[in-house]
């Protein structure tokens, strides 16, 4: 096996898809010579990821993420460029590769829907040929970790978003996978259950060494969970590093929070950005800051200052916005 | 026997399921036995004018129905549901979990539905083909019975194969709706001996859609009319075909883009 558990050099995926007009008259036309147009979905894209690490996969919509999720997981060829995934060629879908991986897609639904969890479960073991008493062992502890014991016999139709995802979770972890490709796995759901599932998916990780590539629209999945994060954007990697180094590279600038003695106008010194009476937000730029703090304080009654980065959500938004 | 295994484990789910829509069992009972009404109503009607059709006579025809209604039972119950599955899959793009497996692709979309009440037909064919058999007065020898177990099993191959290119056709037009129709269509001219068709619908039924082979020959084995070469022709197409639409099924698999980017 090679030292990286991923590893990515220059792969593209360019989607085929139809294009038509809309209307009656193009419809027809479409269906004599329809008309196609090439999409690139993963343009050239390049990393490695060591075994054990925890890493953020990072875009907007559309951005190829789950395209290159699919691509490491077997599901798509990429249409050129090379993949390594825990030593194998995803695509060829060997079965000892299969058995290491597993794909979690927040969206999607592979319990059998009017049985209880467990019936799902028991399917998994016989997929997967996990042996009985791993089987029980795994399951069990999952369950604990998850705080669902009660709800292992419900039909799963009749569990609330949140307990389903858990449930999901369980059965996609069952044989232990050393791999995780874990697609918007929070999305839709309330910030406890998020926590839980965070806090389950750090433990799995600790406890076996798992290797886990994250897609999160959450922040603060992404920033509970990993130190390191890729960005992409139109197909291409923007960034690749960690967590605190996207705050420096790209946030060109800052937030001055003030607590002012009395109401005051200060859109001559920045963006405002929230304005409470008393407590003001500004925004200005990384450059500057120091001249306008110096400004603030002579110029305006002022009670306390504080300067921070901008929330990472925000920093994202803007390089997407920007690019 | 890993694959003797994963189909207990779905056909356990399948049934688990079912079992959970009991009412549907009444409903099935209901249906199958308006339709088996109608086709004995017309196999009468039919022997009222004539004592033979095609060579064929009322027994044999009844061996034939008996064979319609079995295959037909298993093609609602095993087949179609899985084929449907299948094509839905490909649309929402939710294949992806069953290609994620680390078991053979084909067996899992293949196994992974069961329609229990379809199951009533089998029993009413079973029955049908039992009293044929007493009509007919024959006994049936262990080396007939073996044949006709053939037979069948090579026509069930047959259209398991048809529909499962049917069914990839979704790998390149997304709806394939359509398409169901045209089988059931089809199909219902299998209640009748293809002989009795004319030689294009003749031609159609045994190759395009092997409804002849998948009906008329077990009921040929079934009435001992049935030829070696016949026999052997069946083998050979159910294996053919189970060939080709494994060919076809890895083709439409790498074509397989699901549905979400």
């Amino acid at each position: 096996m090679s030292a990286s558990a991923i590893q990515v050099t220059d792969l593209r995926k360019v989607y085929t898809v139809p294009e038509r007009e809309a209307g009656l008259q193009a419809a027809l036309r479409s269906l004599i010579r329809p008309r196609v147009r090439e999409v690139q979905a993963v343009a050239g894209v390049s990393f490695q990821i060591a075994p054990g690490e925890i890493v953020g996969f990072l875009g907007p919509n559309g951005a190829g993420k789950t395209t290159t999720l699919k691509m490491l997981a077997g599901l798509l060829h990429p249409t050129s460029g090379e993949a390594r995934v825990l030593g194998y060629v995803p695509h060829r879908r060997e079965r000892a590769f299969l058995s290491q991986m597993t794909l979690v897609m927040g969206n999607r639904n592979q319990l059998q829907w009017d049985l209880p969890a467990a019936d799902s479960f028991e399917l998994q073991r016989a997929i997967y040929r996990i042996p009985p008493a791993e089987f029980r062992a795994t399951r069990d502890a999952f369950i604990e970790l998850m705080e669902v014991g009660s709800l292992i016999s419900k039909p799963v139709r009749n569990l609330s978003l949140g307990e389903r995802m858990k449930m999901e979770i369980i059965g996609a972890l069952l044989h232990r996978p050393g791999l995780l490709f874990l697609d918007e796995p929070t999305i839709g759901l309330d910030v406890t259950m998020q926590r839980r599932i965070r806090n389950f998916i750090a433990s799995y990780n600790q406890r076996y060494g798992a290797t886990v590539m994250l897609t999160s629209h959450y922040m603060a999945d992404v920033e509970a969970l990993c130190r390191r994060v890729i960005v992409i954007h139109h197909g291409r990697v923007l960034y690749d590093g960690p967590l605190s180094g996207l705050v420096d590279r790209f946030a060109t600038y800052r937030q001055i929070s003030l607590s002012l003695s009395e109401p005051a106008d200060l859109s001559a010194y920045g963006e405002v950005v929230a304005n409470a009476g008393t407590r003001v937000t500004l925004r200005v730029p990384k450059a500057e800051i120091s001249l306008l703090s110096a400004r603030l304080l002579a110029e305006q009654s002022i009670a306390d200052l504080t300067i921070e980065e901008p929330p990472i959500d925000d920093v994202i938004e803007r390089v997407f916005a920007t690019e | 026997m890993n694959a003797l295994r994963l189909i207990y484990h779905y056909l356990r789910i399948g049934v688990m399921n079912e079992l959970q829509y009991q009412i549907n069992f009444w409903l099935q009972l209901l249906q199958s036995s308006v339709a088996l009404a109608v086709g004995l109503v017309g196999l009468s009607l039919v022997f009222q004018h004539t004592s033979d059709l095609a060579g064929w006579s009322r027994a044999e025809l009844l061996a034939v129905m008996g064979v319609h209604i079995l295959i037909g039972g298993v093609v609602a119950a095993l087949i179609q549901p899985n084929m449907l599955r299948l094509m839905e899959d490909v649309k929402d793009g939710t294949l992806d979990f069953a290609l994620l497996k680390p078991v053979e692709a084909q067996l899992l979309v293949s196994v992974r539905e069961i329609r229990l009440w379809r199951l009533v037909d089998l029993v009413i064919g079973v029955v049908l083909l039992v009293v044929a058999l007493l009509q007919l007065g024959g006994r049936l020898s262990p080396q007939a019975l073996l044949i006709f177990g053939v037979a069948l099993l090579c026509g069930v191959i047959m259209i398991y194969s048809f529909w499962l290119m049917l069914t990839c056709v979704a790998f390149w037009i997304v709806r394939v709706d359509e398409i169901l129709n045209l089988f059931e269509g089809l199909y219902a001219a299998g209640r009748w001996p293809v002989g009795i068709y004319p030689g294009w619908l003749r031609a159609i039924l045994t190759f395009l859609v092997p409804v002849a082979f998948a009906i008329t020959v077990p009921a040929e084995a079934l009435t001992g009319r049935l030829e070696v070469t016949t026999l052997a022709l069946a083998l050979a197409l159910a294996g053919g075909l189970f060939t080709l639409a494994r060919i076809v099924w890895r083709i439409g698999l790498r074509h397989y883009a699901g549905a979400s980017a």
